[in-house]
């Protein structure tokens, strides 16, 4: 099914274009990441599939609606960055509301808004305000309010901005869990968190499509990854013994401690073995070797 | 065949959006009387208002009664606006009257400039933009207003009635007739300022911003209204753009005589409305 539609996409503030012409199509399938530097134009992208800003030009279709029209009630959701609860209500009084509006009974509202909390481990803060919890119990408040109901398509963004590492980890468990029952298109700048639960990744840049891209391909053969514990010899004499190994055809080097090796995979397929080999041999220490590339080598080297 | 289900699928949309309204307008009232904020208005509310109950309305209705029409105070002022208060059967609501229709103005441009706004500010207006129309917002909240505004003038209304009806209980019958006309006048007189309101609102994004736009938009519309007045002197109508404008013919007339310059509030709370809506339409959040 067609999930978004963008033709032509524009929005812009004064000269400023924060989406410059954007063409892209995306179906409904496994999560998809929405990455790119600050002012790139992803929160503002996110801003208009949800009906929050208007696009200065071009067109936008959501699940085959205009956003913010009435039909995409209940079928898009989302948890928009800067978005807070209403610090003079509790939790439950809020949720319930917005369930209320998604169509449900009074008794049936109660016991969504006590589903999605006990789905995020947090049913204790029913009758606690926002300002009672700390930062990651309140993204997953907000990340419980965007799974009230049956929505098609949620959109998260910056879902994981700001939290600890218990924090990140309990939000990757919870969207992986949640995917099951609908398309996510999650920003963020964290590439290794979205690497673990992406399966497409839309790159922007100044405002523009920079691309489409598989992660499944960065996991392909071809490339290996060195991920070094220690630079014990100097980045060129690395990367000249490294070349040196039948079938790789370039090493380059991605600061601090990161060589991503291409060779011809089809003809030389011991190439991970004599790249370990190699480095027993002089003694180098790593930290790892991984088959294929990581997301940031494949976007930006 | 076709146009049946897009009449269907509109009748559905519209049926949601009134629900949705309800709900909203609904959740104003526990904004009011549930929220710490809330609470505080209405303490503050009640403080005024006994004020207003013990000394001007009771003093003000004993001074009325020692008097009859055509008496001192009438020949003293020389108005028709006290001549017609004087005419009034329970003196206690002709000084409620009076003193609500500038009172009650005040309250609520005070008590209803954060519709939308402090939601527009902290990112909750998107989280029910999610689930409901702007339409929905915009229409659920100003209903919401009207809603507490409704009570609280029926909490002022009884009152009073307490007052008369400590004085004589023989009048409940016609007091209670009266309040009625009173209640209904009071919430017409309320419609446009609040609706004022829900326009500044939709642009601002404190309440603090919204009462400023509010001020200055009088200000302006005072300047023009008047220079346009002086310059024009047969220009219909200019005198009635301001929300209040009917309020000094209303001190004139008496019963439901009254309604007969609702028009104005309607007409003005009508193109206020409109306004509002058209903001929020618009604006990006």
């Amino acid at each position: 099914m067609n999930l978004l539609n963008c033709r032509g996409l524009v929005k812009k503030y004064g000269s400023t274009r924060a989406l410059d012409g954007i063409d892209l199509t995306l179906d409904a399938g496994a999560p998809i990441a929405l990455i790119g530097p600050n002012g790139a134009g992803k929160t503002t992208l996110f801003s208009m599939v949800c009906g929050f800003l208007r696009p200065s030009s071009g067109e936008i279709e959501v699940l085959g609606s205009k956003p913010g029209k009435s039909a995409l009630h209940s079928r898009l959701a989302a948890l928009p960055q800067d978005a807070n609860l209403d610090p003079r209500f509790s939790i439950g009084h809020q949720l319930v509301l917005f369930a209320r509006l998604q169509g449900l009974s009074a008794k049936q509202a109660q016991l969504e808004t006590q589903r999605v909390l006990e789905q995020v481990e947090l049913a204790q803060t029913f009758a606690m305000k926002p300002e009672a919890l700390s930062h990651g119990m309140r993204k997953r408040v907000m990340f419980a309010q965007a799974l009230m109901g049956k929505p098609e398509l949620v959109l998260l963004d910056e879902p994981t901005a700001g939290l600890d590492p218990p924090n990140v980890k309990a939000m990757r468990n919870l969207i992986s869990e949640a995917a099951t029952e609908a398309t996510f298109i999650i920003s963020s700048h964290n590439l290794d968190e979205l690497e673990k639960v992406c399966s497409s990744v839309v790159h922007l840049e100044k405002g523009k499509l920079k691309g489409v891209v598989s992660i499944d391909q960065s996991k392909s053969s071809g490339y290996l990854t060195l991920v070094m514990a220690e630079l014990t010899a100097e980045v060129e004499q690395i990367q000249a013994v490294l070349s040196e190994i039948a079938g790789v055809s370039a090493v380059n080097f991605n600061a601090p401690n990161r060589f991503l090796l291409d060779y011809d995979a089809a003809s030389y397929p011991q190439t991970d073995q004599q790249v370990m080999q190699k480095i027993s041999a002089m003694g180098w220490k790593y930290r790892q070797v991984v088959n294929g590339r990581t997301l940031e080598d494949q976007l930006y080297f | 065949m076709l146009s049946r289900v897009m009449i269907q699928i509109i009748t559905i949309r519209i049926v949601t959006t009134l629900h949705n309204i309800f709900i909203l307008a609904r959740y104003e009232l526990s904004r009011m009387f549930l929220t710490r904020r809330g609470l505080l208005s209405l303490l503050a509310f009640a403080l005024v208002w006994f004020l207003v109950l013990r000394y001007a309305i009771y003093g003000a209705a004993q001074f009325f009664m020692a008097d009859s029409p055509g008496g001192l105070i009438v020949s003293f002022f020389n108005s028709t606006i006290i001549n017609n208060l004087m005419s009034w059967q329970i003196p206690e609501l002709a000084v409620f009257w009076v003193i609500s229709l500038y009172l009650l103005p005040v309250f609520c441009v005070a008590l209803t400039a954060d519709q939308t706004a402090s939601d527009r500010a902290r990112g909750t207006l998107r989280l029910l933009h999610l689930r409901t129309t702007r339409d929905g917002i915009f229409f659920g909240r100003f209903f919401g207003q009207m809603l507490v505004l409704f009570v609280l003038v029926l909490l002022a209304l009884l009152s009073t009635l307490v007052l008369i009806l400590l004085r004589d209980d023989s009048l409940l019958i016609p007091a209670l007739r009266l309040s009625f006309i009173l209640l209904v006048n009071l919430l017409l007189v309320l419609l446009p300022y609040t609706a004022l309101m829900a326009w500044v609102s939709s642009m601002a994004r404190s309440a603090r911003q919204a009462t400023l736009y509010a001020v200055i938009i009088w200000i302006i519309c005072s300047l023009v209204t008047g220079w346009l007045s002086s310059r024009f002197p047969g220009l219909w109508g200019l005198d009635k753009v301001l929300p209040g404008a009917q309020v000094s013919g209303l001190l004139q007339l008496s019963g439901w005589n009254t309604l007969s310059l609702a028009y104005l509030p309607i007409i003005q709370t009508g193109v206020l409305l409109f306004l509002g809506r058209l903001m929020m339409q618009r604006s990006d959040w």
